[in-house]
């Protein structure tokens, strides 16, 4: 049986014309929440690109005291050195001065606080890159030194990453949460936008029942229907995310004000990968809430 | 053409719409189905077209049991089958030729055979002249004559009609029964479920008579009762 793609699109067209404010109503909403959606996921892959960069350079400090002695400083030198977890090139030793320097540099506008702190106070350090990256090794690594004469602190770099990726998830979550609500809404929507459309068209399907249609040839024009209204809402979602909140997130990791963004980038793959999502989320959403409408409320 | 086998239908509220009904009928027949309403007649049409399945029995359609055949072959087995009704079923917004030609689109028949068939039928009707008209600008005959004309294009090999006179005065009635005797004369199996006295007195066809669901008379050239 050739279903005609002539007549489909012609029933679809009639369709989706029909119920304007409806059909508005799911398409609004489609876009509503593939963007929250979208949104969430580039922002985790924001996050994780943030991480990423974070991972290439230190994961942690070893302070030592502003007092330990030269010869502390030797033996744990060593230690670092012969530990083979730590990269060769990977020790970097921050003396007192150019920990003043730093100093200077950080807190150069309060120059009260500046003023109140010499190099002597200051603790030397030694800046660690390890070979491997998974945080419990490295934590593992640098509690070794926690304990040794002369050390101040340990300071793991991951602790700052993981906050910020914790408060990252969090939000992420939460805008998944919210997407997700609005695609059951959108769902429904759809599944009503249908549920009216083969209403309106009643006595049309039973006619095509008695003379002999078969049921695909009824239900189809339904189907591409409600897919191509949840499309429609993906179009819109699309383009938001590529002109809107991709160019916010990069205005964010530029801002000054607000450095826990630094380093956040979405790429055009990220991009492309968001979007190529969102249009199949939108497929599948369409599909079921009119393949729900479809098999429940047309008894063929 | 059609058989029943001790076929029973019973609705959800208890109620037997046909009671162990046996009966067949042969290819190019003519049968009337009286009773009273409720007495099974509509029930007996919409088993055939599987509309409605039996609660026991076997029911078979050109040689083939339909109790068993899957519902995605029913559209198959409708095309066979032409249906007509009281309240005719057009559709509003279609014209004449259109409500004709949509049964015939609908099961993909390709646009040549649309374009011969339905002035063809529409002249068998004698509508050759409305065929731009839409169903409410048509008399209730003349509708009539549309409905036939959407149930017949195909040529099925059966074709049911459900009291299709019911809202016609009986002038009308008699032109739409001349009809139905045409189609029926090219060899077409008719049933049709009547209240009509005069139509069935002066057809003297077969007549099959149900009451509550049982078959109480089956008449070859019979009267109404």
């Amino acid at each position: 049986m050739a279903i005609k793609l002539d007549y489909v699109a012609r029933e679809t067209a009639t369709n989706l014309t029909r119920n304007v404010t409806l059909t508005l109503a799911s398409i609004l909403t489609v876009v509503v929440s593939l963007t929250l959606f979208g949104s969430a996921v580039m922002l985790n892959q924001g996050v994780n690109n943030a991480n990423d960069r974070f991972k290439g350079g230190i994961e942690f400090i070893v302070y030592l005291q502003p007092t330990s002695s030269q010869d502390q400083k030797d033996s744990i030198q060593r230690d670092l050195e012969a530990n083979p977890d730590v990269r060769e090139d990977g020790i970097t030793y921050v003396d007192q001065d150019e920990t003043y320097e730093e100093f200077k540099r950080l807190f150069g506008e309060s120059p009260q606080l500046v003023e109140t702190v010499t190099p002597e106070i200051l603790p030397p350090s030694f800046r660690i890159a390890p070979t491997v990256q998974d945080p419990d090794i490295v934590q593992a690594l640098g509690q070794q030194f926690e304990d040794k004469a002369g050390v101040y602190d340990v300071v793991f770099a991951f602790e700052v990453v993981k906050r910020i990726q914790e408060t990252f998830n969090k939000i992420g979550v939460r805008f998944l949460l919210a997407a997700v609500l609005l695609l059951v809404a959108a769902l429904m929507l759809i599944l009503n936008t249908i549920r009216v459309a083969m209403f309106a068209r009643r006595r049309e399907i039973e006619v095509m029942k008695l003379v002999g249609a078969t049921n695909w040839f009824i239900r189809v024009p339904f189907i591409v229907e409600g897919i191509i209204q949840t499309l429609l809402g993906a179009a819109v979602a699309v383009a938001s995310m590529t002109f809107v909140i991709r160019p916010f997130i990069d205005e964010l990791s530029q801002d000054k004000v607000l450095p826990i963004f630094q380093g956040f980038e979405v790429t055009d793959g990220n991009l492309v990968f968001t979007n190529l999502l969102v249009v199949a989320v939108a497929t599948v959403i369409g599909a079921i809430g009119s393949a729900v409408a479809v098999s429940r409320f047309l008894d063929v | 053409m059609i058989k029943l086998e001790n076929v029973t239908k019973a609705y959800k509220n208890d109620v037997t719409a046909l009671n162990e009904a046996t009966v067949e009928v042969e290819k190019g027949e003519f049968v009337f189905l009286v009773g009273a309403s409720g007495s099974g007649k509509s029930t007996f049409l919409r088993l055939v077209n599987k509309e409605e399945s039996p609660e026991i029995g076997r029911i078979f359609v050109a040689g083939k049991d339909i109790a068993t055949l899957s519902s995605w072959k029913v559209p198959y087995l409708r095309r066979n089958i032409g249906s007509v009704f009281q309240d005719f079923k057009l559709l509003t917004n279609k014209t004449v030729y259109e409500n004709v030609a949509f049964a015939l689109e609908v099961i993909g028949r390709p646009r040549h055979v649309v374009k011969t068939q339905v002035p063809a039928i529409l002249e068998l009707v004698g509508l050759a002249k409305k065929v731009g008209n839409f169903p409410n600008e048509l008399s209730g005959g003349e509708q009539q004559r549309v409905s036939i004309a959407r149930a017949f294009v195909n040529r099925p090999l059966i074709l049911l009609a459900d009291e299709p006179t019911g809202n016609l005065d009986p002038a009308t009635s008699v032109g739409i029964m001349r009809l139905l005797d045409r189609i029926n004369r090219t060899g077409t199996t008719v049933v049709m479920a009547t209240h009509d006295r005069s139509i069935v007195d002066t057809m003297r066809r077969r007549v099959i008579e149900l009451d509550r669901g049982s078959i109480i008379r089956d008449q070859s050239r019979g009267v109404y009762e």
